[in-house]
């Protein structure tokens, strides 16, 4: 009992104190991890073994190898290159721009991390509005919202569904014939609103539209040997990601396969590489695995089980809507990955109960994904865009987010609801 | 050689609370690359420079994307001009620290100090602080050359 008191007790500051960011997350995330462990250790219910089966390598082994493609990607110029023809298939014009720049932006984050792509592709959004005279706003908040939302329909799209999929034993072709088609509604949801939301910005037409006509795509693209190179061995992950079930492999096992190979392929600075993986991140999500665990062997996740065993009596439909709406209103406001890893257990625990679960993790990766959109802080696509909006002469406000981000939001949640509802018997599967 | 030696005596300065459009208008009729920023006794208090006045209407790109060199038309950012509301702003709002170096120093030590600070124009004070003279990046380096020739002219 002293035990659970003391895990729960540890686990609730740490949460609080990321969530209102009185600490780095990582710093404070790895501090309530060391806490949990001493005093598992001293108290008797957790051990050093424990702690350590408790972080999930297929997580952190795809997080790895898929940050290790796009650290070799990076400094190609490929992203540029690919934001820079969308700017002259757009002809200047502003809709045509708002519509290509956002579907590249979603494909690319669909397969590689969302958050590296806004920081790649925004800053040639700024300036190709500078070219044109417009305001990029517009612009970099679509990319955001869009890319988050994109990220919802592969497993490898967003770290949260990384994190479902582990845990609930969910393939690549899972999310895509599960996820992706809600996704793609919600998408062009997303897609019409914001067209209406920034219909006077769009309407204005550039003096200069021509200018973009004279980019030039292949100076952008500095090192299309290299580019060339992981292109190939990234497609060739995706495709194994798509039989991964029929060869009995993981998509973390083809993530870090992937990753060595493009290394020896294109044998970079390993330095200069390795300085470009986010280990923040990593050292959070190990962090985040082994608080998690020691509520588990602490005890508290099956009292916790037995305490919404009633809630398994619910309506299942009901269940899983409130579940999508729960996590969406609290990942607007905080980091969707500590949700996520928190929420999971509660979702397994439940799975001990009879429950059929399958639909409730769809309600979670939904939420999780979608509630990023409602605010400036949502997701860190959007806190990206916003600073560096700060620095420009048009700043992204938190109301100006809440004004156009919050509807799309709300509208992406509704249709998303409503699709989960008609689409329940084929979510449980 | 002391810096005194190799500096320029016609300065050309502005008062601290004298308006941007001033020093937009030394700068382009005396044709120079920074201007000491003076108080009222003459003390040096600050420098503007010209890439300051440039950066007012640089676009704001040119600082996130690290090469441009596919872009060959700027379109609308081309022939930018700064808010007129900045132009009335005191000089001061926009100077960077009072870097100078003291009269009595020797070549490399003011050398020295154009690196660290990134600077193309130092100021030279005096031991009171007020402005005496100014050297560039050139009369610093010709002063170094100063009697070379002799030497290695052939032996004359």
């Amino acid at each position: 009992m002293i035990a659970g008191g003391v895990a729960l007790l540890i686990f609730g500051a740490t949460l609080y104190v990321i969530f209102t960011e009185k600490l780095n997350r990582t710093i404070a995330a790895v501090t309530g991890a060391t806490l949990m462990l001493t005093c598992g250790l001293a108290l008797g219910f957790y051990t050093e073994e424990q702690a350590m089966s408790t972080v999930d390598i297929r997580t952190i082994g795809l997080l790895l190898g898929m940050m290790i493609l796009v650290a070799l990607l990076e400094p190609t110029g490929f992203f540029q290159y690919l934001a820079v023809q969308a700017a002259r298939f757009s002809k200047g014009k502003p809709v045509r721009l708002l519509v290509l720049l956002g579907s590249v932006t979603t494909l690319l984050s669909m397969f590689l991390d969302n958050v590296t792509t806004v920081v790649l592709i925004a800053p040639v959004t700024i300036l190709i509005s500078e070219i044109l005279g417009l305001n990029p706003a517009p612009l970099l908040i679509a990319e955001a919202l869009l890319s988050n939302t994109g990220g919802i329909a592969t497993l490898v799209g967003d770290p949260p569904n990384v994190l479902i999929a582990s845990a609930a034993n969910l393939s690549f072709n899972d999310f895509l014939v599960y996820a992706l088609p809600i996704v793609a509604v919600a998408w062009l949801t997303a897609l019409f609103l914001l067209r209406y939301l920034f219909r006077r910005e769009l309407a204005v037409a550039p003096e200069n539209a021509d200018a973009v006509l004279h980019l030039n795509p292949a100076e952008a693209l500095d090192d299309w040997p290299t580019a060339r190179r992981i292109l190939i061995v990234l497609g060739g992950a995706i495709l194994l990601f798509f039989f991964e079930k029929p060869l009995g492999i993981s998509p973390a096992f083809i993530a870090v396969t992937a990753s060595s190979i493009a290394l020896v392929w294109v044998r970079p600075d390993i330095r200069k590489i390795l300085e470009r993986i986010e280990w923040s991140v990593l050292a959070f999500f190990v962090a985040l695995f082994v608080l998690v665990g020691g509520l588990e062997h602490a005890g508290v996740l099956s009292q916790l089980a037995g305490l919404i065993a009633r809630v398994s009596d619910a309506n299942p439909i009901i269940l899983g809507v409130s579940l999508l709406w729960l996590v969406a209103g609290l990942s607007a406001v905080v980091d969707n990955i500590p949700i996520t890893i928190a929420l999971i257990p509660v979702v397994q625990s439940l799975a001990h109960s009879g429950l059929n679960v399958t639909p409730l993790w769809w309600a979670l990766a939904f939420g999780a994904g979608l509630g990023g959109n409602g605010t400036i802080i949502g997701s860190t696509a959007n806190v990206v865009v916003a600073s560096l909006s700060e620095r420009t002469r048009s700043p992204i406000t938190s109301m100006l987010w809440n004004k156009r981000g919050l509807p799309v939001m709300l509208a992406t949640l509704g249709v998303t609801t409503i699709l989960y509802i008609l689409a329940f018997q084929f979510l449980s599967r | 050689m002391q810096i005194s030696e190799c500096m320029k005596r016609n300065i050309f300065s502005i008062r601290r609370d004298e308006p941007l459009s001033k020093a937009v208008r030394v700068f382009s009729e005396r044709h120079i690359g920074t201007l000491p920023v003076v108080d009222e006794a003459g003390k040096l208090v600050g420098l503007l420079q010209l890439r300051d006045l440039i950066t007012l209407v640089m676009p704001d790109f040119v600082k996130f994307v690290e090469d441009f060199d596919f872009v060959t038309d700027f379109g609308a950012a081309e022939g930018r001009r700064p808010d007129p509301a900045l132009l009335v702003q005191p000089v001061e709002k926009h100077m960077s620290p009072p870097e100078a170096v003291e009269a009595t120093s020797g070549l490399l030590r003011a050398s020295a100090l154009l690196h660290k600070h990134d600077l193309h124009d130092l100021p030279v004070v005096d031991a009171d602080g007020k402005l005496v003279g100014i050297a560039s990046r050139v009369d610093i380096g010709t002063a170094f050359l100063k009697g070379w020739t002799i030497s290695q002219g052939g032996g004359t």
